[in-house]
């Protein structure tokens, strides 16, 4: 017995043609942005934007711009690119902006929303085909990990999107090799990575990489005119980033490699966990590329990983694909990169699949994992081009699946979890409470690179915050403070501490002036007498 | 021919190679006796579902005494004043009508672990079956793959004791079989669909995670019922609705198994796992106190079985699976590796619906084992919660086999073969109480096969038949020697001459 029902060919036909008919990139860029919008404003509501640690240094870095005991561009400091924080400038300008973090959420929201059209159009340049690349917009834009980072004032947007739009203009060049204002696109997209995260600056090696490759001759002359022109057009407006960081290095802090060498980088940084023998990948080639690969599963997601590593086969193995082995490469970076710098030392991701249990934490710069999804969901998407509707039935199914996955709580968003729990959350000691209730006025002496608390869950204006970027103020307020700071806040062992109390010569200096006012295991607050 | 001899020469193995002692044994006779290594109730989950069976038959309850409870500890949960076991009662159901005929002859236990030896033939027979009308596979490929999965991996150790795993694989299996023959829209098309959901319910009853295993099958269920043809002028779609007239099969099972879960745990969807274990009653000794009820409750609601399953745990889960020393499939198994060479030539060549539903079938088993807390599944012998994926892998040997005609790799096929039957028969005929190697190292002691070739040395089996007649007068190895000879043999006829006849009759 079956139950029939037929459906005249005419109608099918005519939906089909109105769906092809579909701006699909207006629908992809109204979602985006319902989606963006709804994760922010999530994020807003249970106080979860200035998560991490570091979003909030990267809200004062750019804080310190505009309103500073001594603003200016110098307060871009050197060790982390400036391009997220000259973003930020216009936003930052207004207190609630800062303090809320929603001044970095709207960099991050605007990246990510111009991130999901132009995956979208990537895949779309590659398959000519819409409801493929309708689903890896759909793969990237509802990543859980993703919708989070893009609510915070975090740099991976900001990179994600400089190099999905470099990466789609490369692409057009390199399927019309003749298209050199497209060249110049990804060039200059290229240069926004390279001011953005150390990642950008690998991007542009590989595509200025791939410029030479496709233009290798067999002959006499490795490279041929033409692409002898195109490389230098390209590296001229590509590394100008590069160039311009290590002059910046130079001028400002007397070292051009100053993001590398200084006593604030993450190789000084990683050298402590060196020296506990707790960086696991350093110069070993296999937990690296683990470390990596298990850190970008967790982010793009089981089930969709595993899609991916198919999609990727089958990318590399249809020969019908132009360039297909450049393009995979380029999508292909930021995997490379994260294994080489991980095999070098230079960064560490600790993430509880594979970080032993006797580690001091397990779960540490996840969201480095965050990169992979652009190519995760180009992969995908090519998947599901390339299948018939049975196969395609089932890559929805496990879309789907993977959600379910998150709410059963097998899969974690473990870029919240990291910035909730893991090393990368920020603290939230006692001392920032009593700080919140207790400061009226005055000038406050503090080190902020060891994260004593909380400034903009304070009441302290920024430009009366004394930190080591305001020369000659931090200097003065170190060698006398009762003449230039009326608050002292020190944590055991910090640079305040080291210069202030840790000899009982220091200490009783300190004392003559001001009175302790606040007291816990970690860290001391001192007022001045005077001012009592 | 093959489907008369094939599963009475295997039902003479397993004979030969059952766990058990002669007697009807009691509850006294647990601990201290019959929990020893390579004893039949060495270990929790077999002793478990033994001491649900005898709770069955002999008391007439699904919950077990103080002293059933105590002999069973600690995979026994505390609910209502009673103890039960964690396992669902399936396995425990099956055997009963065993135990009581077993217990005619003073066999009752060896009688109940006939229960998996029953399935693992009926596995066989399906392997075969599905090789050769599904797939359209040489019969000789799909003897072979019968015979690898019985007596060629780690399933062989659990077709003599009372564990879920080949029972899962035959419901798999089955229902896989059928679904298919439904598909085919024969006269017994009814018979097959009600089956599948039969299967579905039953798979349930013996092993929670069933209900996900069970998925791909259903799956596949469901397509069949669905038919979409384009013409030019118009596209049918057809649905047969006896997938939902049979599911009231599936319903049915469900609603008993509900009642079982509400009559004694409160609820008809709390399962046995999700009750408060013993273990933890006893360490904080709330058992006859006053305040043991409030505390009890309250430690089941921080139980959840969902959270034993976690990404976290996956890479770790398939390392330990697949690869580790302790519990790798191609250590113990490498005649696998052939399976995998045919899942690949598979998809590449046989790209069909049926084809994707055991791949996924598969996956699904590996990645959800992968993801559990427990992938050594305690002490046990090789990768035991890979054994109904093994089962379907077995299929995949015949498609390499039918795939790849070189002689060459037929020998390298027999040589992994070889070592990997050596492996298996050195688990069946000692023991399956081999410890993880992190709790190995600890209590200086083996850890993989290895372990049991200590036991083997020894002569110290878990055969009934070897320990009752044999055990005096040969030693292991030489009672071992004729069992596997014949598996040899076997393995011989399947590879080399059966696929010679048939090029002479094709010629």
């Amino acid at each position: 017995m079956e139950i029939k029902l037929s459906i005249p060919a005419k109608i099918v036909s005519k939906i089909l043609k109105w769906m092809t008919r579909l701006d699909l990139s207006r629908l992809v860029f109204a979602f985006a942005l319902i989606i963006s919008i709804s994760g922010i404003v999530y994020s807003f509501q249970h106080d979860i934007i200035v998560s991490y640690g570091d979003a909030e240094s990267h809200l004062n870095i750019a804080k310190r711009v505009v309103h500073s005991l001594t603003p200016g561009m110098a307060q871009l400091g050197g060790i982390w690119l400036p391009m997220p924080h000259i973003l930020m400038l216009p936003f930052i300008y207004f207190d609630q902006l800062w303090r809320s973090g929603l001044a970095g959420s709207i960099v991050s929201g605007i990246s990510f929303v111009v991130s999901s059209v132009f995956i979208f159009k990537l895949t779309e340049l590659i398959t000519k085909n819409k409801s493929a690349s309708f689903f890896t917009f759909l793969v990237f834009a509802t990543n859980p990990n993703l919708i989070y980072m893009q609510s915070t004032p975090m740099t991976e947007l900001t990179l994600i999107v400089f190099f999905i739009l470099s990466s789609y203009y490369f692409v057009r060049y390199l399927l019309n090799t003749d298209d050199n204002l497209s060249l110049i696109m990804a060039a200059f997209f290229g240069f926004c990575a390279t001011l953005s995260r150390y990642d950008g600056w690998f991007l542009v090696g590989v595509e200025a990489l791939i410029i030479a490759l496709i233009h290798l001759k067999k002959k006499i002359i490795p490279i041929s005119v033409k692409g002898e022109g195109q490389m230098f057009l390209y590296i001229t407006v590509a590394f100008f980033g590069i160039v311009s960081w290590l002059g910046w290095g130079w001028i400002i802090l007397g070292d051009p490699l100053y993001f590398t060498r200084s006593q604030f980088s993450a190789k000084s940084q990683q050298q402590g966990w060196l020296a506990h023998g707790q960086l696991p990948a350093y110069h070993n080639l296999l937990l690296s590329f683990l470390y990596y690969l298990i850190t970008s599963m967790s982010n793009v997601g089981i089930l969709l990983f595993f899609v991916f590593m198919v999609g990727l086969f089958k990318y590399l193995s249809d020969s019908g694909q132009v360039r297909r082995y450049s393009i995979a490469f380029l999508m292909m970076v930021p995997f490379i990169f994260y294994v080489v710098t991980l095999f070098m030392g230079q960064s560490i991701i600790f993430t509880p699949h594979i970080t032993p249990i006797s580690f001091d934490w397990r779960l540490f710069n996840v969201r480095y994992g965050l990169m992979m999804i652009p190519a995760a969901a180009f992969f995908i998407g090519f998947l599901f081009f390339k299948s018939g509707w049975p196969a395609r039935a089932l890559l929805i199914f496990l879309f789907l699946a993977q959600f379910g996955l998150y709410y059963i709580g097998y899969s974690k968003v473990v870029t919240f979890e990291d910035g909730w729990v893991g090393l990368s959350s920020a603290r939230r000691p006692d001392a920032e409470r009593w700080l919140a209730k207790n400061y009226d006025n005055g000038l406050v002496l503090m080190d902020d690179y060891s994260r004593t608390f909380s400034v903009v869950r304070g009441k302290i204006p920024m430009q009366n915050i004394v930190y080591i970027g305001n020369k000659p103020y931090w200097e003065w307020a170190l060698a006398a403070p009762q003449n230039h700071v009326k608050w002292v806040v020190l944590q055991s062992n910090d640079t305040v501490w080291k210069n202030l109390f840790s000899t009982e010569e220091q200490q009783g200096r300190l004392y003559k002036y001001f009175k302790k006012v606040y007291t816990s295991d970690e860290i001391l607050i001192f007022e001045r007498i005077a001012d009592q | 021919m093959a489907l008369i001899i094939l599963p009475l020469l295997m039902i003479a193995i397993y004979v030969f190679t059952i766990k058990g002692v002669v007697g009807n044994p009691v509850p006294l006779d647990f601990k201290n006796n019959l929990d020893q290594a390579a004893k039949p109730l060495e270990l929790s989950p077999e002793r478990g579902r033994f001491a649900l069976t005898m709770s069955i038959v002999e008391n007439g309850t699904f919950a077990l005494s103080q002293t059933l409870a105590d002999a069973v500890y600690p995979d026994v949960g505390y609910y209502g004043g009673n103890f039960y076991i964690f396992f669902a009662p399936g396995i425990s159901v099956l055997a009963a009508p065993l135990y009581m005929l077993g217990s005619k002859f003073n066999l009752s236990q060896v009688a109940s672990f006939s229960l998996s030896a029953i399935f693992a033939v009926l596995n066989a027979v399906y392997i075969y079956l599905i090789s050769k009308w599904v797939f359209k596979l040489p019969p000789w490929a799909g003897l072979f793959g019968s015979l690898v999965f019985s007596f060629g991996s780690t399933a062989w150790a659990y077709a003599v004791t009372l564990y879920q795993h080949q029972a899962t694989t035959f419901f798999i299996l089955s229902a896989f079989y059928s679904a298919w023959k439904y598909r085919q829209k024969g006269k017994w098309s009814w018979l097959h669909a009600v089956w599948v959901w039969s299967a579905a319910g039953l798979a349930v009853a013996i092993d929670y995670p069933n209900s996900l295993f069970m998925i791909p099958v259903l799956t596949f269920f469901s397509l069949s019922s669905i038919n979409i043809t384009k013409y030019k002028q118009k596209i049918n779609f057809s649905f047969r609705p006896l997938i939902i007239i049979s599911s009231l099969a599936f319903v049915i099972l469900m609603v008993i198994h509900g009642y079982y879960n509400y009559v004694h745990f409160g609820h008809p969807m709390r399962l046995s796992g999700s009750i408060v274990g013993y273990k933890a009653i006893k360490e904080k000794q709330l058992l006859g106190t006053q305040e043991s009820k409030e505390s009890i409750d309250k430690l089941a609601e921080n139980k959840n079985p969902v959270s034993y399953f976690s990404e976290e745990k996956f890479p770790m889960g398939l390392t330990i699976l697949t690869v580790s020393p302790d519990r790798g499939i191609f250590l113990y198994s490498p005649i696998y590796l052939v399976g995998i060479l045919g899942v690949i030539l598979a998809i590449r060549k046989n790209r069909s619906l049926e084809t994707s539903i055991l791949v996924a079938n598969i996956l699904t088993i590996v990645f959800l084992y992968s993801s559990w807390g427990d992938p050594w599944g305690g002490w046990a012998f090789g990768p035991r919660y890979l054994i109904p994926a093994l089962g379907i892998l077995s299929i995949f040997i015949a498609f390499s086999l039918s795939y790849v005609r070189h002689f060459i790799f037929r020998i390298i096929t027999f040589l992994l073969f070889i070592y990997s039957s050596a492996i298996a028969i050195l688990g069946v005929l000692t023991t399956n109480a081999v410890p993880p190697r992190i709790e190995a190292v600890a209590l200086n002691s083996g850890y993989n096969f290895l372990h049991n070739w200590i036991f083997f040395k020894d002569n110290h089996s878990s055969s009934v038949i070897y320990n009752t007649f044999f055990y005096k007068k040969i030693s292991l190895l030489y009672y071992a020697l004729p069992i596997y000879s014949v598996i040899l043999i076997l393995a011989v006829i399947f590879l080399f001459i059966l696929p010679r006849l048939e090029k002479r009759h094709g010629n």
